[in-house]
């Protein structure tokens, strides 16, 4: 019952969507004017919507899908009808419970049935019950197999859970969650999630392991979507090699982390990978060693991307990151919890974390830094393949600068500032990106690296190569 | 450890004399050390200060996770990370200090040999009382071990380790052992190395080497920590010249020392009460 599938997003919340509502609302206009006795013409005028059938619903609840296609029933005109079908259709297909969704619009029929009375009846197809992907992903030197098994809809009302494993050449990691949305609104939902992650760092000389367990509240808020979190981490450090520096050999060994925090992020861009325009804000803030644990620090990191298109295509982003780690207690920060900046989703042209605090050349990490972008995309000169695949690339200059570092609490804000504006490391070029899907983007670059620090290491051909997953990658470890 | 890299690494050693900075780390020494630990870290304590090496004994809740081999002690000299004793005596003589120059062959392969005893018989009683007898592993061992750390992680590291050192025990056919005949090889060893001290100071004459060190770090531990019966270290009393023996190296290489500097780490005796 498995079906094989390669989908970076297979495991993903939201379901791969259907084929478009076009070709659902040609269906209906071509009902509509099946050859009747009493064929009208039903744009203008009022209707009623008489039934609301689901076919093809098996184990899904009804209560479930009544909330979901309430909406149709308020439909006045045909119009309406079309336009609330049509939403209520992309609502079921969210709940990533249906394989696909069609939409019926006909006249009422039975004994009760009125002049202008409509049913509409949504075709579906439930998924199976339990669903798998299996895909291969190299990366970091690193090669790895990605088993998935996913149970949606397990008690009937979108409940999900899924379970991932990771065999790599080097690491393995798995994962189990569970989710259950709240019914009516989808959007607000809760899920935990039990994990082993272990993950190699050479920039750091480090290996962390982390096993944990986390529970998660999903809230929406006018346009806003809140994220209240609690987590509690086994973290075990070791050296990835002998030659690793003391300082992070100090590190080694276990440490308990729980944690609370609260995250907040407003998107108005119109796509997650080269957006067009709109805005994007995320603030969030962790608080670790009230509910237990050995680890305790205040965390608030943000950032902030404004888009803006001008002439010609041409895209103007800007961007800001920030972050704060305060640790609290007599006990330092932990070299698992600070900040690290460099490569290319911060400060392109310097090594990947290879910026600010380091040790015999393994980075430790700063407790706190800033980072900033401005890019200008642009289409292709010339534009090859215009309308096609010419559009997936789009040139782009860009000017990057961040600075990182550890304070000095007694110092005063003052101090801060000033260490934070002090040694600013800066680059700036020219590049080709690639759009792959709606989850990643390739870089081909040539940049030039400036404020270059003793310590920081930087990319010295000028000339590199990036896979970025804009969904899931954050730019602070 | 490879051997390329122990070549590599003596000739690197023996470039700088001994720091005056060099850091011995070992685990945290009231709640957490145990049996084990505490004997490998005190008999290399008393190798380097046979050798009259000056180290800086540092306490670190994750000393066991910090060593390269993953076992406590280890030392920290210049640039160089070496734990346990073995290797320490290795980077000891790289750098122009060792307690068996003057042996010949014969000895030397004899000094090798009692060595090897001493780790695989008193060490891995120490192991199997603390981790497989059922009443010292759970009244004392696994509470010691896990008190570094906040609940549950402090559970389950413990089980981690008693689990890990029971397969090893599997593994050297030690599983099927009871607590009576654990004892017996301890009483066997002990009887094999008064045998081989009689009435000499140190094992070979005049002079200590690092079977002498060895010895003494177990035997001492063994004489003065508190377990749930007293019936190991009467194993070792038993042996009137083995416990005269730790009295000496005790008075020979620590006591002096304690009285230049009251801070150092061993301030226990064998006339002190144990702690537990």
């Amino acid at each position: 019952v498995i079906s094989l599938h390669a989908n970076f997003r297979s495991l993903d919340p939201l379901p791969i969507h259907g084929p478009e509502f076009g070709s659902a609302m040609d269906e209906a206009e071509t009902i509509e004017v099946e050859p009747e006795s009493k064929q009208q013409v039903l744009e203008n005028k009022e209707v009623v919507v008489q039934h609301v059938h689901v076919d093809g619903v098996k184990r899904t609840k009804d209560d479930i899908l009544a909330y979901e296609i309430a909406d149709v029933f308020r439909a006045k005109n045909l119009i309406e009808v079309m336009k609330k079908s049509h939403e209520a259709r992309e609502r079921l297909l969210r709940m990533g419970i249906f394989r696909h969704v069609d939409v019926l619009i006909d006249t009422a029929h039975g004994e009760e049935a009125l002049p202008h009375g409509l049913d509409v009846i949504f075709e579906v197809k439930e998924m199976r019950r339990l669903t798998g992907s299996y895909n291969t992903m190299v990366g970091n030197n690193e090669g790895s197999m990605v088993l998935g098994l996913k149970l949606p809809n397990l008690f009937g009302r979108a409940e999900k859970v899924t379970f991932q494993f990771s065999y790599g050449t080097k690491e393995t990691s798995y994962g189990l969650s569970f989710f259950k949305p709240q019914i009516g609104n989808f959007d607000r939902n809760f899920s935990m999630n039990f994990y082993k992650v272990t993950g190699q760092f050479p920039w750091s000389s480090i290996r962390e392991t982390d096993r944990g367990v986390s529970a998660e509240y999903n809230i929406p808020f006018w346009s806003t979507q809140h994220t209240l979190k609690w987590e509690g981490v086994w973290r075990d450090l070791g050296c990835l090699s002998r030659t690793a520096s003391f300082a992070v050999r100090e590190e080694s060994g276990h440490s308990l982390k729980s944690s609370i925090s609260h995250a907040m992020a407003i998107d108005s861009r119109n796509s997650a990978i080269l957006p067009k325009r709109g805005a994007l804000l995320k603030i969030n803030q962790e608080l670790a060693g009230y509910t237990g644990g050995d680890v305790s620090f205040l965390k608030e990191d943000f950032e902030l991307q404004l888009n803006k298109e001008l002439l010609w295509d041409t895209v103007l982003s800007a961007s800001l990151w920030g972050g704060l780690l305060i640790p609290i207690g007599d006990k330092g920060s932990s070299i698992a919890d600070r900040f690290y900046l460099g490569g290319p989703t911060t400060v392109r042209g310097f090594s990947m974390y290879s910026i600010g605090p380091q040790s015999e050349g393994d980075y430790l990490g700063g407790e706190a830094y800033w980072a900033g972008g401005l890019h200008m995309y642009t289409p292709l000169p010339f534009r090859p393949g215009q309308g096609g695949f010419g559009d997936l690339f789009r040139t782009h200059f860009f000017l990057n600068a961040g600075n990182l570092c550890n304070l000095n609490y007694g110092e005063g804000p003052r101090a801060h500032l000033q260490k934070l504006a002090e040694c600013i490391r800066w680059s700036y070029g020219a590049g080709i990106v690639l759009r792959l899907g709606n989850i990643a983007r390739l870089e081909l670059n040539y940049c030039i690296p400036m404020g270059v620090q003793s310590g920081d290491r930087y990319v010295p051909s000028f000339t590199s190569a990036f896979l970025l997953f804009g969904g899931f990658w954050s730019p602070v470890a | 450890m490879s051997i390329a890299h122990d070549v590599l690494f003596s000739q690197m050693a023996a470039a700088e004399p001994w720091p005056e900075n060099a850091m011995l780390y070992q685990p945290l020494k009231g709640e957490q050390i145990l049996l084990s630990d505490n004997a490998s870290c005190l008999a290399v304590q008393a190798f380097l200060r046979i050798c009259n090496l000056s180290v800086q004994v540092v306490h670190r809740a994750n000393a066991e996770y910090m060593s390269p081999s993953g076992k406590p002690p280890f030392i920290h000299v210049g640039n160089h990370v070496v734990s346990e004793l073995g290797p320490i005596v290795q980077f000891a003589k790289a750098k122009g200090h060792s307690l068996s120059e003057g042996l010949d062959e014969v000895q030397k392969a004899e000094m090798k040999a009692y060595m090897e005893l001493v780790n695989n018989m008193l060490l891995t009683a120490e192991l199997y009382i603390q981790w497989c007898d059922d009443s010292t592993s759970s009244k004392i061992t696994r509470s010691r071990y896990g008190s570094p750390y906040p609940w549950p992680l402090n559970h389950i590291l413990a089980y981690q380790k008693q689990w890990e050192i029971r397969r090893k025990m599997k593994a050297i056919g030690w599983a099927g052992k009871n607590l009576e005949q654990v004892y017996e090889d301890v009483d066997q060893c002990c009887q094999a190395l008064s045998q081989r001290l009689g009435n000499q100071s140190y094992f070979f004459n005049r002079q200590p080497t690092e079977l002498d060190a060895l010895v003494f770090g177990h035997l001492f531990t063994i004489l003065t920590t508190q377990l749930t019966n007293d019936a190991l270290s009467e194993k070792v009393k038993n042996y009137e010249n083995l416990v005269k023996f730790c009295r000496r190296v005790e008075q020979n290489y620590f006591e002096e020392l304690d009285h230049e500097s009251r801070l150092s780490p061993t301030s226990r005796s064998l006339r002190d009460t144990p702690p537990k």
